[in-house]
């Protein structure tokens, strides 16, 4: 799969990156910030973007509705500190909360894909 | 305006001297009627007297009687009158003795009339200042019952009204102009003291906004760096980033264990953090409690494969609880959990679904562990308090997982508790007041 990454904090970013490189073999494209995850989003294609919650200029909340704005369904999932956000449920296919287990992250991320596809 | 005080009293001394003043006219009038009633019944006294010596012969014994009478007339002129009479009577001339007793009764006649005149008014102003004694009391005391209800009562009333629309609704309570006497002191302090409740309910609330923002923030900047730590550690530990020696290993593996067990306290901290600060929003709706019940025991079934432990949980098909599940599901996850930490291997976990005296759901959790002393069952639901470690702890615990259980199941309006004796296991139980059968029947409020 080709998965765009949004993530400001570095170490995060590099942690997420080896996961789903290296565990799940899967292509990454990164973006430091909300602006850039947008400009990313409209300019390729993807076939998931991965979300951080908080980011500086925009918070991914913020970035999912502009990808949504303009009209692409690409499956999005948030990355979160704080999981009791209702709008990550219903602007995303789903949300993986901080801390999360690295190992894990790659059957995370199908077990959402799978139901989101299933309902 | 004059305070209330200063008005009762003023009214009061107005009435008391008016009805003094009115007392002392009575009394004086009373005391002129008595003196002018005297004078008319001596001058009818002496009138009788004349006309009899007018039509007695003289005699000498009958002189000296009137002689004496003579002497106690007080009025000079009525006494000089008088002795004309007695004169011509001793003098034994008839002729004159007529003329004088028709001038002695002429001038008496004279007397007299004014003096009846006299008395009337006399009487009239004694019994007109005789009532108003009686009445000018009577009246003042009107008076002051109108003033005490027209100002003190209503006063209490318009005050006590407002301390009730304070109660009811403090945020918009609006403070209205005290009068300017002893209630409006009242008012003034009463005003005081709401403004003062008003001020410190906006502080509180500008507390619980800071609350609020710090759990936000903590709660991000704490969770991130936790997660680049997890994340390093595990990709070393599960050899992703290639093979590492045994012993530096065993260094990694501590290290993740040690970050879980912060990841866990962190988590646990900002939960119980949130449940007091009420932020955290129960989204309750109808579930069947089986579902709830089977979501959270296979959930720990790898845990309690671990340990060596079965879990066995008595179904009871058709109830729904309104719940929140997730939540509801956190509490049987540790009230399990600790179960299952405290059993020795081989022996069984039995969770089960009663009813209370009340007709709430009762749900227990049973284990064959070592008990707890009853001085430890209040604390151990308490934050940090545990009571004695488990001999083999699998994972050790924040010491925060009962006191959030407490707080989840009040959240939920039930209650929680625990059941236990030395040697003989524990049992730990909580209540869910609101659940039904699956017809949808309420079963209870």
């Amino acid at each position: 799969m080709k998965i765009l990454l949004a993530e400001d904090d570095h170490h995060v970013a590099v942690i997420m990156k080896l996961c789903l490189e290296k565990i799940g073999q899967h292509e990454v494209v990164h973006a430091e910030d909300g602006e850039l995850a947008v400009q990313k989003a409209q300019s390729q294609a993807f076939d998931l973007i991965i979300l951080d919650g908080m980011m500086p200029k925009k918070n991914g909340l913020i970035v999912a509705q502009e990808i949504r704005g303009s009209g692409q369904t690409t499956p999005i999932i948030f990355l979160t500190a704080k999981s009791d956000e209702p709008a990550y449920q219903t602007l995303g296919t789903g949300y993986i909360a901080k801390p999360f287990e690295p190992t894990l992250i790659c059957a995370r991320i199908e077990e959402i894909l799978a139901s989101a596809k299933g309902a | 305006m004059l305070t209330l005080r200063t008005r009762l009293n003023l009214i009061t001394f107005c009435a008391i001297s008016a009805m003094g003043w009115c007392g002392f006219t009575a009394a004086v009038s009373g005391q002129e009627y008595l003196d002018l009633q005297k004078q008319v019944d001596e001058s009818v006294d002496l009138r009788s007297n004349a006309v009899w010596l007018g039509g007695a012969p003289y005699d000498s014994t009958t002189l000296k009687r009137m002689q004496t009478r003579r002497a106690a007339i007080v009025d000079e002129t009525r006494q000089a009158q008088f002795s004309d009479v007695l004169q011509a009577y001793s003098s034994r001339d008839d002729k004159m003795l007529r003329q004088r007793i028709a001038n002695f009764m002429q001038h008496e006649y004279d007397i007299s009339k004014k003096a009846t005149i006299q008395v009337r008014k006399a009487r009239e102003t004694f019994l007109l200042f005789a009532c108003m004694t009686a009445i000018v009391p009577l009246f003042g005391m009107f008076i002051v019952l109108l003033t005490v209800n027209s100002t003190v009562f209503h006063g209490i009333d318009r005050l006590s009204r407002r301390m009730m629309d304070f109660l009811a609704d403090r945020y918009s309570f609006q403070f209205s102009q005290p009068d300017a006497n002893e209630l409006g002191d009242l008012q003034r302090t009463f005003n005081s003291l709401a403004q003062q409740v008003i001020n410190t309910m906006d502080e509180l609330k500008q507390l619980d906004q800071a609350k609020s923002e710090f759990l936000s923030i903590a709660s991000h900047e704490l969770r991130t760096p936790m997660t680049s730590i997890k994340g390093s550690l595990s990709l070393l530990g599960n050899g992703i980033m290639g093979k590492i020696d045994d012993a530096p290993l065993q260094l990694i593996k501590i290290a993740e264990t040690e970050t879980d067990r912060l990841i866990r306290l962190i988590n646990d901290l900002l939960d119980l953090a949130k449940i007091e600060a009420r932020k955290l929003p129960l989204a309750s709706k109808w579930c069947l409690w089986d579902d709830t019940l089977k979501s959270t025991t296979t959930g720990l079934v790898g845990f309690a494969h671990n340990a060596g432990v079965n879990i066995a949980f008595d179904p009871s098909p058709g109830i729904e609880a309104f719940i929140d599940s997730d939540r509801v599901q956190q509490v049987l996850t540790n009230l399990i959990s600790n179960a299952i930490k405290f059993s020795p291997r081989g022996s069984t976990v039995h969770v089960y679904t009663g009813q209370t005296k009340n007709g709430h759901l009762l749900i227990n959790v049973r284990d064959q562990g070592p008990g707890i002393a009853p001085a430890d069952q209040e604390l151990i639901f308490q934050k940090f308090r545990q009571g004695a470690t488990a001999e083999n702890p699998i994972v050790k615990g924040t010491g925060l997982g009962l006191a959030i259980a407490k707080a989840l199941v009040e959240e939920h309006g039930g209650d929680i508790g625990v059941e236990s004796e030395m040697g003989k296991g524990s049992a730990f139980w909580f209540t869910l007041p609101k659940w039904r059968l699956a017809d949808g029947q309420a079963v209870s409020a």
